[in-house]
């Protein structure tokens, strides 16, 4: 087998804009996801939320990337045809005695190039965001936060660099990294690949990949965050809303999804079960959405999920705040601990990691790449298999073709089940038709 | 634009119903839509008896049927997907048409999983008891044992009666103090293959990618490959809520309020079918 130029590890978000990256270069990549479909992990369960830039220390890799990555939005989705909102967002408080760390994030975010960060009186916020509990006592206002479907972005972003000549191995997790001559040489379940270079994404499992070759160094260490999504119908604020931990208890977040649902997220420190939900979790999660948004209609829940974050630390304990971006032997680099503000940066850290392999391997720009990748359209097929959703028969195979091979994996791509019955109308007779497709009859 | 003057919304029990009744009473422009090819909704799905006089639904459904009057066009696999407050209904396939009355007829919905409070993870094994209805009755789809069953109104003792009979053992775990379907459908607890258990209900759920057990209130972890929810069926109005109660939209059946039995939808419908022909003659 000829060696790739570039073997991407793991399919998340991360691993996808990276694949998309190396192929702006004239350079051949592959990409290694251990699931059955990509973006299943961390990408999977994720607060939807392109942040301004604020909460980042000055001069970090974050506080710039986060900055340049939230501004070239529009654009990134324009060209990989997702849908992106600019709803910006309030971090609000209810304590007087907190003012100053609002002034702070100000202060930081004025610093790192944030456009449009303004304090707001606690009257002023109200009337911008009428659904909180009354008796804000100020809050931060960023016009440049958004929010997108970060699995869909995603995809997309997979769907673009295979378009360009990426190539894409499901199924296929990295047990063995053997430094060659030449490069490396991954060993898989499905046998061994060939590469001049390695772009490690492998999110929660990152430290491990890393360790497979060279010697510990940054470690993840995985807490978790517990969600509710909202119907469609359910009233939801305009903006994004950060409250942050306060008389109230744990901060939250409010974020109105693009596709309209309202998505209420906490933060937990340790995690028994990943991905798992906790009874107390949720009741917190209840608690707290109702303190903050107090007409929030809580009946109008649809799913409750949970997800898990990589925190990187050094050898010792000590914890990692910016992103962690190794290169522990020529031409292997790493994305170690790559957690908020990982979406608002997937294309920037992409970029980075690519331009290193790019400057490794002396690569030209390749001529050829085509930034554009077009959605899947929606059908005027008359037979709609999810019926909340309105998503038809055409539509779901035009995402099979684009390689769901899971129900989930249908979600992801078209939306179908995200609405108030969840897929118990339409779950069975998609994994019919993808059954039909694994057998060959369809 | 394609006109009708009676669309009615739902090919169920209800939908039949008020059609067959409207154009009995003198409608004789009448459009019943619906998302399947063939008229009978949910009927089409129950296998057991207990529909008029101890018919199966689908028996039922035929029967309702060999009165339905040929001049009633018929629109199945098609799907309202909006309705304008000018009476105009937008349908899948880029159809539209325009309607004097509207009779909504679209049945209701399960509280789905992630509607209730159920922590844990999101494994492969958990279904909505109607859900599991139709996998198995159109379908013949059979699920993995053991079972839980989380609610036991009509629906959840159906099903565990039709588990046990194919040798599935069933955990039927009910919130309130005692169980609460008809008389009729609890026989099912007789059988060896059911346990019910009262006063408790499943709080968290077990299994990375395959349900594995279910926790109980109380405290006990139940092993089970498979979850059925039963708690509960919410009236399907999505269609109309943004529509206010304009003189030309009717109600009828599960989606105005929910029927333990199917005669009481049959009444509702055909006093909805008569209403909204004699609107039509009134108003236009």
């Amino acid at each position: 087998m000829e060696a790739y130029d570039v073997a991407v590890i793991g399919g998340g978000i991360l691993g996808c804009f990276a694949a998309r990256n190396v192929r702006r270069w004239n350079l051949s990549v592959a990409l290694l996801e251990a699931a059955e479909d990509v973006c299943t992990g961390i990408t999977r369960a994720n607060s939807a939320v392109v942040y301004a830039g604020y909460d980042n220390k000055p001069g970090s890799r974050k506080a710039e990337m986060t900055v340049r990555g939230n501004g070239n939005y529009e654009s990134l989705c324009r060209e990989l045809e997702v849908p992106f909102c600019r709803c910006g967002s309030l971090l609000v408080t209810y304590d007087g005695a907190s003012l100053p760390k609002l002034q702070k994030k100000l202060n930081e975010g004025l610093k790192n190039g944030v456009p449009g960060l303004r304090l707001l009186t606690g009257a002023e916020a109200q009337a911008m965001e009428p659904m909180l509990r009354p008796g804000v006592a100020g809050a931060l206002y960023a016009p440049s936060t958004g929010t997108v479907n970060p699995w869909l972005l995603g995809i997309a972003a997979f769907e673009n660099a295979v378009e360009n000549g990426a190539v894409a191995y499901r199924n296929t997790a990295v047990t063995d990294v053997e430094k060659t001559d030449t490069g490396y040489l991954l060993k898989t379940n499905r046998g061994t690949i060939p590469c001049r270079t390695v772009i490690n994404c492998a999110g929660l499992f990152a430290d491990r990949v890393q360790e497979l070759l060279f010697p510990r160094s940054t470690r993840l260490h995985w807490d978790g965050a517990e969600y509710l999504v909202l119907d469609e119908a359910a009233p939801k604020p305009r903006m994004v809303l950060f409250h942050q931990a306060s008389s109230c208890g744990k901060g939250i977040t409010a974020v109105p999804c693009v596709e309209g649902n309202l998505l209420i997220s906490g933060v937990r420190k340790e995690i028994e079960t990943p991905f798992a939900t906790t009874p107390e979790g949720l009741r917190e999660l209840h608690r707290a959405a109702k303190a903050l948004l107090p007409e929030v209609d809580l009946t109008q829940v649809i799913r409750s999920f949970a997800a898990v974050r990589p925190n990187p630390y050094r050898e010792g304990g000590q914890s990692l705040h910016d992103f962690c971006i190794e290169n522990p032997g020529p031409g292997f680099y790493s994305l170690i601990g790559i957690k908020t503000p990982g979406l608002t940066c997937a294309d920037e850290l992409g970029r980075y990691v690519a331009q290193e392999a790019a400057a490794f391997l002396n690569a030209q720009p390749n001529p050829d790449f085509n930034p554009h990748r077009h959605a899947i359209p929606k059908s005027d097929d008359s037979e709609i298999l999810c019926q909340c959703q309105g998503i038809t028969r055409s539509e779901i195979l035009e995402a099979i073709r684009r390689g769901a091979s899971t129900v989930d994996g249908v979600k992801r791509r078209v939306g179908s089940g995200k609405g108030p019955c969840q897929g118990s109308r339409c779950a069975f007779a998609i994994e019919t038709i993808l059954e039909g497709y694994r057998n060959g009859t369809l | 634009m394609e006109h009708y003057d009676l669309l009615v919304i739902g090919g169920g029990a209800a939908g039949i119903a008020a059609a067959t009744a409207a154009c009995g009473a003198g409608c004789a422009s009448v459009a019943i839509v619906d998302r399947k090819p063939t008229l009978g909704g949910v009927l089409l799905q129950c296998t057991h008896r207990g529909f008029g006089s101890n018919l199966t639904g689908i028996e039922y459904a035929r029967q309702l049927l060999k009165d339905f009057p040929p001049e009633v066009t018929v629109i199945g696999n098609t799907t309202v997907l909006s309705l304008e407050a000018t009476r105009v209904a937008h349908l899948s396939g880029g159809r539209r048409l325009s309607f004097s009355q509207l009779i909504l007829a679209t049945g209701c919905r399960e509280i789905p999983m992630g509607a209730l409070p159920i922590a844990g993870t999101r494994p492969k094994g958990i279904y909505t008891a109607g859900q599991m209805q139709e996998m198995m009755n159109l379908h013949g789809f059979v699920p993995e044992g053991p079972a839980v069953i989380l609610g036991s109104g009509d629906l959840g003792l159906i099903l565990a009666n039709q588990l046990a009979q194919v040798g599935i053992p069933v955990t039927l775990v009910e919130k309130q103090r005692r169980c609460g379907g008809l008389t009729r459908n609890q026989k099912c607890l007789d059988d060896s293959h059911v346990r019910l258990i009262c006063g408790q209900t499943v709080t968290e759920v077990r299994g990375q990618t395959k349900l594995e057990a279910c926790h109980l209130s109380g405290g006990d972890w139940i092993a089970c490959k498979t979850l059925l929810l039963a708690v509960g069926l919410r009236p399907e109005r999505t269609l109309v809520s943004h529509l206010g109660d304009p003189t030309w939209l009717h109600l009828c059946g599960n989606c105005n309020t929910v029927h333990p039995m199917v005669e009481g939808v049959l009444t509702e419908a055909i006093q909805a079918g008569q209403t909204a022909w004699e609107t039509m003659r009134k108003h236009g």
